[in-house]
C-alpha cells in the first residue's frame, strides 16, 4: 500500500468519526457522553491526515524512507469506514442484549434517594426506576404516579416493558425490564413486540429483593404508544 | 539514484492501491443501503456489526489519546533519557513503572502504542511492559468503577488492585529474565535526525502509530464481536458454585469478550450466579490480555513477541488472580 493510500484511509477514518458524531448515530454504539471525545478524535485524525498529505505534496512523497516497509494491514480500516460511514448498523436489539439486569446506577449502596419532582407523574428512565425499586431506603416511589418509556415484550401470560442499557459501549448491552400489570394490562397485551410505550402507573412497595431473581412489577393505569426515541439505549 | 529505481515501477503501475481504495469506497457508497437492509433482516449479523462498531468507536478516543502521548514520547523522551530517569536496578525500574502506570488513567488500547514507544534495552523494556499491563488495570478510574459495581465488597477492589499490579510486575520481571530482543520483529520508523523538527517527528509518529494500532484493533474487535454472539448466555447459569470451572471459563471469557477495563466491573457484577473469585479472575485477565490486545501487540511489537507474551500473561494473570482471590476473598 502506498503512503498516499494510507493517508486517504486515515482521512476517511477521521471523516467517518466526524459523520457519526455530527449525525448522532454514534449513540447506537457508545454512550452519548463520549461526544466531546469523539469530536476531538475526528479533528485529530483529519488533522494528522491533512498534515501528511500537504507535506507529501510540498516535499514529495515520504516513500524514499526506505526502511519503512509498508504492510497491507491498513486495508482492515476499510471495515470500520464502510460500517460507520455507509452501512450504519442498527442499535442492539432487545433479544440480543444480555438477559441479566445490570447495576447501572453510579451509587448502588442502599440509601435514601432524593425525592421525585413534585409533578403529578414525573418521568423516570427504566434503569433509574429499577434502581429506586431495589435500593431506595426512603421509599420515594411509594404511592407516587410515575411515567416510564420502553418497548413492549410479550411473555405469553404477561407483558414486560424493556430498555436496552449500556455501560460503556454496545458490547456490554444488557436488558432492563419491569413487569406490567394493573387496569391497563389488557390494553397493553394487545400491542405487538417492540412497540414503544409511555406508561403511567405506580410501583407497589416491598419489592426491594436484593437477589434480584424476580422482575419487579408495576401497576399501570394509562399506556399510550409513542415514537421510538432517537437514542434507544438508557444508561 | 536508487530513489528513481524504486519509484519507476510504482509510477508505471496504473492500477495502484489508491485506485483500489477509490473503487472500494464507491462500491460501499452504492451498496451501503442494501447491506443495511440485509443486516436488519439477520439479527445476529446485525448484532455482531453493532458490537464491532461499539468496541471500535469506544476504543477510538483512547487510541487517539494514546498516539498523542506516544508522539510526544518519541519527540521529547529519548531512550537514554528514559534510562537515566529510571532506577538503575531492573527490579526497582519495574516497580517504578508499575506505580507510574497506576497513576495514569488510561485504557488498554492506548497503552499498547505508548509502551511500544517507551520500549528499549533491558530494564527499559521490562519497565515499558510493566507499564503497559499496569496502566489500564490499576488506575483510579477503574478502581472507582469496581468499588461502585461491588458495593459492600471493598476487598474486591483491593484484590483487583493487588492482583493486577502483581501480574504487571511479574511479567516485567519475566521479560528481563527470559525476554529476547529478536522477538520484537516490528521496528518503528524513527524520523531521521536531519529533517526531524519536533512537529514533524510528532505528526509522523502519531500517524504511523495510529494506522498500525487501529488496523489491529479492527482485527481484535471483529474477533470479539463474532465470539460474543457465539457464546450463549446460559453458559453463565452453569457456573453457579463451580470454583475451578468458573475460574477457567471466566478467564477465557475475559479474553473473548474484550471489554473496556472501565466497563468490565459492571459486567462481572451482573453475573451474580458466578462465585466471587472467578469474577476477580475476569477483572484481572481482561485488561491484561484479550483478543484486541493480542492483535494490537502483534501489530506493534511483532508476532513472535505476542505469541509468547500473550499466553504467558494469560497464565500468570489467571494464577495470580486465583491466588490473591482465595487469600483475600476466601472460597466465595
Amino acid at each position: 500500500m502506498s503512503r498516499e493510500t494510507e493517508n486517504a484511509l486515515l482521512l476517511l477514518v477521521g471523516l467517518s468519526t466526524a459523520i457519526i458524531t455530527i449525525t448522532g448515530t454514534y449513540t447506537r454504539y457508545v454512550k452519548s457522553s463520549l461526544l466531546v471525545w469523539l469530536a476531538g478524535t475526528a479533528v485529530l485524525l483529519i488533522g494528522l491526515a491533512l498534515v501528511a498529505i500537504v507535506r507529501d505534496i510540498r516535499h514529495g512523497s515520504g516513500d524514499h524512507d526506505g526502511h519503512t516497509h509498508r504492510s497491507a494491514v491498513a486495508w482492515l480500516l476499510v471495515a470500520p469506514i464502510g460500517l460507520l460511514g455507509f452501512v450504519v448498523p442498527p442499535p442492539i436489539s432487545p433479544e440480543a442484549a444480555r438477559p441479566s439486569v445490570t447495576n447501572v446506577s453510579t451509587d448502588v449502596l442502599r440509601r435514601p434517594y432524593p425525592p421525585l419532582p413534585a409533578e403529578r407523574a414525573p418521568t423516570l428512565s427504566l434503569p433509574e426506576l429499577l434502581a429506586r425499586v431495589w435500593r431506595d431506603s426512603a421509599g420515594t416511589l411509594d404511592d407516587r404516579l410515575i411515567t416510564v418509556t420502553g418497548f413492549v415484550m410479550q411473555k405469553g401470560d404477561h407483558t414486560e416493558l424493556g430498555r436496552v442499557v449500556i455501560i460503556c459501549c454496545a458490547a456490554d448491552a444488557s436488558l432492563a425490564r419491569i413487569r406490567l400489570a394493573g387496569p391497563a394490562a389488557a390494553q397493553i397485551a394487545s400491542y405487538p413486540d417492540n412497540t414503544w410505550l409511555k406508561v403511567e402507573g405506580k410501583v407497589p412497595s416491598g419489592q426491594g429483593d436484593s437477589t434480584r431473581r424476580t422482575t419487579p412489577l408495576m401497576e399501570v393505569y394509562r399506556a399510550e404508544p409513542t415514537k421510538p426515541p432517537d437514542n434507544t439505549y438508557a444508561y | 539514484m536508487t530513489d528513481m529505481a524504486v519509484k519507476a515501477p510504482m509510477a508505471t503501475r496504473w492500477f495502484g492501491s489508491m485506485q483500489i481504495l477509490v473503487i472500494g469506497i464507491v462500491v460501499l457508497a452504492v451498496s451501503g443501503g442494501t447491506v443495511h437492509a440485509f443486516l436488519t433482516g439477520k439479527r445476529e449479523l446485525a448484532t455482531a456489526a453493532t458490537v464491532f462498531c461499539g468496541i471500535f468507536v469506544q476504543a477510538l478516543p483512547f487510541l487517539a489519546l494514546g498516539v498523542v502521548i506516544s508522539g510526544l514520547v518519541a519527540t521529547f523522551i529519548s531512550a537514554d533519557r528514559l534510562a537515566r530517569w529510571l532506577p538503575r536496578r531492573p527490579g526497582a525500574a519495574i516497580l517504578a513503572a508499575g506505580v507510574g502506570g497506576a497513576a495514569l488513567p488510561g485504557c488498554e488500547c492506548g497503552s499498547v502504542p505508548v509502551a511500544r514507544r517507551l520500549f528499549g534495552e533491558e530494564a527499559v523494556g521490562a519497565a515499558a511492559l510493566t507499564f503497559m499491563l499496569a496502566a489500564p488495570a490499576v488506575n483510579p478510574v477503574v478502581l472507582v468503577a469496581t468499588a461502585v459495581a461491588f458495593p459492600g465488597e471493598p476487598k474486591m477492589v483491593a484484590a483487583r488492585c493487588a492482583a493486577s499490579f502483581l501480574t504487571a510486575v511479574i511479567m516485567g520481571a519475566a521479560w528481563s529474565r527470559f525476554g529476547r530482543a529478536e522477538w520484537i520483529t516490528r521496528k518503528l520508523p524513527t524520523p531521521r535526525d536531519g529533517d526531524g523538527s519536533p512537529w514533524r517527528v510528532f505528526t509522523e509518529v502519531a500517524r504511523h502509530d495510529f494506522l498500525q494500532a487501529a488496523s489491529f484493533l479492527v482485527l481484535g474487535a471483529a474477533a470479539a464481536a463474532t465470539l460474543q454472539i457465539v457464546v450463549p448466555p446460559w453458559v453463565f447459569e452453569h457456573l453457579a458454585g463451580q470454583m475451578l470451572l468458573g475460574i477457567l471459563t471466566m478467564a477465557v471469557l475475559a479474553v473473548v469478550l474484550s471489554l473496556c477495563s472501565e466497563a468490565d466491573a459492571f459486567v462481572a457484577a451482573s453475573l451474580t450466579m458466578v462465585p466471587l473469585v472467578p469474577r476477580l479472575v475476569f477483572l484481572v485477565v481482561g485488561p491484561a490480555i484479550d483478543l484486541k490486545l493480542f492483535a494490537m501487540q502483534s501489530g506493534m511489537f511483532g508476532r513472535p513477541f505476542a505469541m509468547r507474551f500473550a499466553p504467558a500473561t494469560f497464565v500468570i494473570a489467571t494464577l495470580v488472580a486465583t491466588g490473591v482471590g482465595l487469600l483475600m476473598l476466601g472460597q466465595r
